[in-house]
């Protein structure tokens, strides 16, 4: 007996491979989505910054432009850079 | 007795004198015996009579004597007559019950017996009037004379003739034989049964079926014509009525003859409305009581002379239920009489019919779409007779004798209910009759354990939906319901925010109070509107509950799906959005969106793939590319817990997966793909030397199969380890294939360690065909991806088992109550407590089943 395979439809779920389980901004989980978004995946992006800490595109835009003064990571306090 | 007469008189007379009345007397009494004895009154009698009379009415005798000829006219009618009369009868009143029957069925009786002894009574009792006659003329020109001197006398005889008629009916009822009304009701029913053949025969009464045509009058006035025809049998009854009327039997045979209208209109009703509710039958009955029992009634009337009083009173009294104006087909003015008989007459429809109906309901509502005119009769003849609480007796006895049993399915039970809520909704908008009917049907359903799925699979999918319905076939409960709230739009506005205040005073305007039978304690806002749907989720307590078996159903729908066709997901989604609100169905649009994303990247994947991959690799000589593979891609956060096993799939497709990842991880940097390899569907050809096969299977059921290309036979605690699964839910799995007769089963070297072996040609299949047939009902439970609603309950609760415990040490025993109060107050961060009772419930009672904690008279405490 041989089998053929005609079709093979697979199921995978994504994920942020982030080393942590939720944003620090917004406490929602990373493979989930900010606040303000309604679909998680590519509406609602993660960032990393140079320290390496990661959060919802939009939580950290928004802190960002609310500081004055050059923004900081929250967590870490380090000057906030967006990792290339 | 002369004496105690006149008392006064009888001392002033001398003895010559008493002697000489007392001639007269004996005279007197022997003129009245010749007169009764011979029939008709001669001239000689009638010249001594007068004399004699005027003689003793001189003396005051006058009463005494009038009191002696009618004591003898009793006795002559008692004892002739009367007699004679009943005797008629008496063979049918000393018959048995069974001999009744038989005269029953004989076509003459009893009209000819009755006609007949009818007639001769009658003119022997008009005989009687005649010689009572010539006593009151003499009697009258006595009192002429006398007249003439005395003014104020007054005169006896004019009330001889009432007197008369009081004492022969009074000898008739007094004597009356027992079954003497049957017998009448007898004669009635059959000749009206015969005039009622007769008109139906007649072309003139035809049954309309076409309830439109009501408002017209015009289709009445061609039945009067056709009457002439049957006028001779009117007459033959008028006679009888009018023969038993002249002996005081009036209302004796009023009550007959309304009895055989009755019972005849009751049998009418039962042959137009029967067990078809597939047509109207309100209009054609009341057709036919024009028809029918009116013109008889009016022929009737007009036969005795009633009909004439044409009072002006009589007609404002009109039936309030007419459409038009009572004008009786040839008549003109209906008599009084006749209104009232038509009123009655129709009343007694209404109730018979809607007896009829009512007793019928739950077959009714069983066919309900196709029913709806027996649903439109039953409104208009409530609306009649206001017995609507009869309705609701009945029909909650007939549900909780029929349908809320052990036996019936709950889709069964769902299904009556929505028809029950649409069925009711027409005989009573405001819903209060629905109210107390579907009190029980929720009851009970609330009770059962699969109601929550059943409602969603109603309101969700295609095929669940009622097939009978108005709607196309296919459609789902919530298509329809959708469709019917946009038809309602229109007629009926909702309180919305946006109503101006003009319209607010109209709806104020509109306002009517509740019906008498509502509940108060239940406020009247809430059955303004009877929203389908809003029953349904009031069957299960709350929309969250509804959402999230949705959400697991459409998981595991989509999840097994080969393809992204979910179009009619999202028609479905969007049209529980419109009633749930788009927050609670966030997860869910999620879950679709992740379809539509997985097609695109899918897409993309295998574009770049492909190129990349095309030149010489092994998957080319393995026979597999590319093109086989789709994926579906999720959001695991936000679709339901997703059952994991461990499964190694064949290597070749393994390296495939391994190949999508890699380029998923390139295209949408840093995001990185997960495969849940038990999952998804596959399709396979299994190609045997003498023939193909194509499955649909699951990724375990293709793994396994696969594997017995290298060997046709595996022990099971190897194939279990080769597909990295536990043996027992492997021989689980494996008997999928045991089923459709691809693999047999055989005992292998140890007890719990049987051998599979691939059946290779179909010679083997139709051997072992037979054996394997009982295997099917395991795949039932084996294959859901998602876990069920209750899993996921016991799962969410397990967290709350310490403070139950807990609380149970320290409180000794609690209710059901105190848990969920006290777990409410203190487990408010996480994780938060957010069940509702029924599922604390449901919670304990699995408790009570692991013999960790007990219950008794409602008080929960530890196990000891």
């Amino acid at each position: 007996m041989k089998v053929k395979i005609l079709q093979w439809h697979a199921v995978g779920s994504w994920t942020w491979d982030a080393q942590d389980e939720t944003c620090g901004i917004c406490r929602m989980a990373f493979d989930g989505c900010c606040p303000d978004c309604k679909f998680p995946g590519d509406d609602c992006p993660l960032i990393w910054g140079v320290c390496n800490h990661a959060y919802h595109l939009h939580c950290i835009l928004k802190w960002v432009n609310s500081q004055n003064s050059t923004p900081h990571c929250p967590m870490c306090r380090r000057e906030w850079q967006f990792k290339a | 007795m002369a004496m105690l007469c006149d008392p006064e008189a009888l001392d002033s007379l001398s003895e010559d004198a008493i002697a000489g009345i007392l001639q007269y007397w004996a005279h007197f009494c022997d003129l009245t015996d010749s007169l009764l004895s011979q029939n008709v009154p001669s001239c000689g009698l009638d010249s001594q009579l007068g004399p004699t009379i005027a003689t003793l009415c001189d003396h005051g005798l006058a009463s005494l004597l009038q009191d002696h000829f009618l004591q003898s006219l009793e006795e002559a009618f008692k004892k002739s007559a009367v007699k004679k009369f009943w005797q008629q009868f008496h063979s049918y009143c000393d018959a048995s019950a069974i001999e009744k029957a038989n005269f029953h069925e004989q076509d003459n009786w009893p009209e000819e017996i009755l006609s007949k002894s009818l007639k001769e009574i009658c003119s022997e009792k008009r005989s009687q009037e005649n010689c009572l006659l010539v006593l009151v003329e003499n009697l009258k020109s006595f009192e002429d004379r006398i007249a003439k001197r005395e003014s104020e006398i007054e005169h006896p005889s004019s009330q001889l003739m009432s007197r008369y008629q009081l004492m022969a009916s009074s000898v008739l009822l007094t004597t009356l034989p027992w079954d003497f009304p049957d017998i009448l009701r007898i004669y009635f029913k059959k000749k009206l049964e015969e005039l009622n053949s007769m008109i139906a025969d007649g072309d003139s009464y035809e049954l309309e079926i076409n309830i439109h045509d009501s408002q017209n009058d015009a289709d009445f006035y061609h039945m009067d014509t056709s009457m002439c025809g049957c006028n001779g049998l009117v007459m033959q009854i008028g006679k009888v009525v009018s023969d038993l009327r002249s002996l005081g039997f009036t209302s004796m045979a009023e009550d007959a003859y309304s009895f055989a209208i009755f019972l005849l209109l009751k049998s009418k009703v039962n042959e137009l409305a029967g067990d078809d509710y597939r047509v109207p039958v309100l209009w054609s009955l009341k057709k036919w009581i024009r028809a029918v029992p009116l013109q008889f009634l009016h022929d009737l009337l007009g036969y005795l002379g009633d009909s004439i009083e044409y009072e002006k009173e009589s007609l404002n009294v009109k039936s309030p239920l007419a459409s038009q104006p009572s004008s009786f087909p040839g008549i003109g003015i209906p008599s009084e009489a006749l209104v009232r008989w038509q009123l009655r007459l129709e009343y007694f429809a209404y109730e018979t019919l809607q007896d009829l109906r009512i007793g019928k309901l739950f077959e009714i509502i069983v066919d309900y779409p196709d029913s709806s005119p027996a649903i439109e009769d039953l409104k208009r003849c409530l609306e009649y007779t206001g017995q609507h609480s009869k309705l609701v007796d009945s029909f909650i006895s007939s549900l909780k004798y029929r349908l809320l049993t052990a036996g019936a399915s709950t889709n069964d039970i769902l299904h009556q209910y929505v028809s029950t809520i649409k069925a009711l909704r027409t005989i009573d908008p405001a819903g209060v009759f629905l109210e107390a009917v579907g009190e029980p049907i929720r009851d009970y359903l609330r009770g059962r354990k699969d109601t929550i799925k059943c409602i969603v699979t109603m309101l969700t999918d295609g095929t669940g939906g009622n097939s009978g319905g108005s709607g196309n076939a296919g459609d789902s409960l919530l298509e329809e319901l959708n469709r019917d709230a946009e038809n309602q739009d229109g007629a009926d506005f909702e309180e919305d925010g946006g109503t101006d205040e003009k319209q607010a005073w109209l709806n104020a305007e509109r306002w009517e109070p509740d019906p008498v039978e509502a509940d108060p304690l239940k406020g009247s806002r809430n059955r303004r509107k009877i929203d389908i749907l809003e029953l349904m989720v009031g069957i299960i307590g709350s929309k969250d509950q509804l959402v999230n078996e949705y959400r697991v159903m459409l998981a595991e729908k989509l999840l097994n799906k080969s393809d992204y066709d979910i179009d009619s997901e999202i028609r479905t989604l969007e049209l529980l959005k419109i009633h749930f609100g788009e927050s609670s169905m966030q997860k869910c649009e999620i879950m679709l969106n992740d379809l539509i994303d997985s097609k695109r990247t899918n897409a993309n994947i295998k574009a770049t793939l492909g190129k990349a991959a095309a030149p010489g690799s092994e998957q080319r000589e393995m026979n597999i590319s590319l093109d086989i593979l789709d994926a579906t891609i999720i959001s695991s956060n936000f679709w339901p817990p997703i059952q994991e096993e461990e499964l190694n799939i064949p290597s070749s497709v393994n390296q495939l997966l391994s190949d999508y990842a890699k380029r998923f991880h390139e295209i949408k940097t840093p995001r990185k793909l997960m495969w849940k390899k038990n999952l998804g569907t596959v399709k396979l050809e299994l190609q045997f030397e003498d023939r193909s096969m194509r499955f649909t299977v699951s990724p375990v059921h293709a793994a396994i199969i696969m594997q017995f290309q290298e060997k046709p036979s595996w022990s099971s605690k190897i194939l279990a380890a080769e597909i990295g699964m536990p043996a027992d839910t492997l021989n689980r799995r494996i008997s999928f294939w045991i089923s459709k007769g691809i693999l047999t089963e055989s005992a292998g070297r140890e007890p719990d360690d049987p051998s599979f072996t691939i059946v290779d040609s179909m010679a083997d299949l139709n051997k072992n065909g037979l054996a394997s047939e009982g295997c099917q009902l395991m795949e039932e439970e084996s294959e859901r991806s998602v876990a069920s609603v209750e899993e996921q309950l016991i799962k969410e609760m397990t967290v709350f088992e310490k403070f139950i415990m807990g609380l149970l040490t320290n409180y000794g025993t609690a209710t059901l109550d105190k848990i969920h109060n006290t777990l409410k107050m203190f487990c408010i961060s996480e994780p938060t407590y957010d069940k509702s009772l029924h599922q604390l419930q449901s919670f304990l009672s699995d408790l009570i089943s692991e013999e960790k904690i007990e219950m008794r008279d409602g008080l929960y405490s530890l196990k000891k």
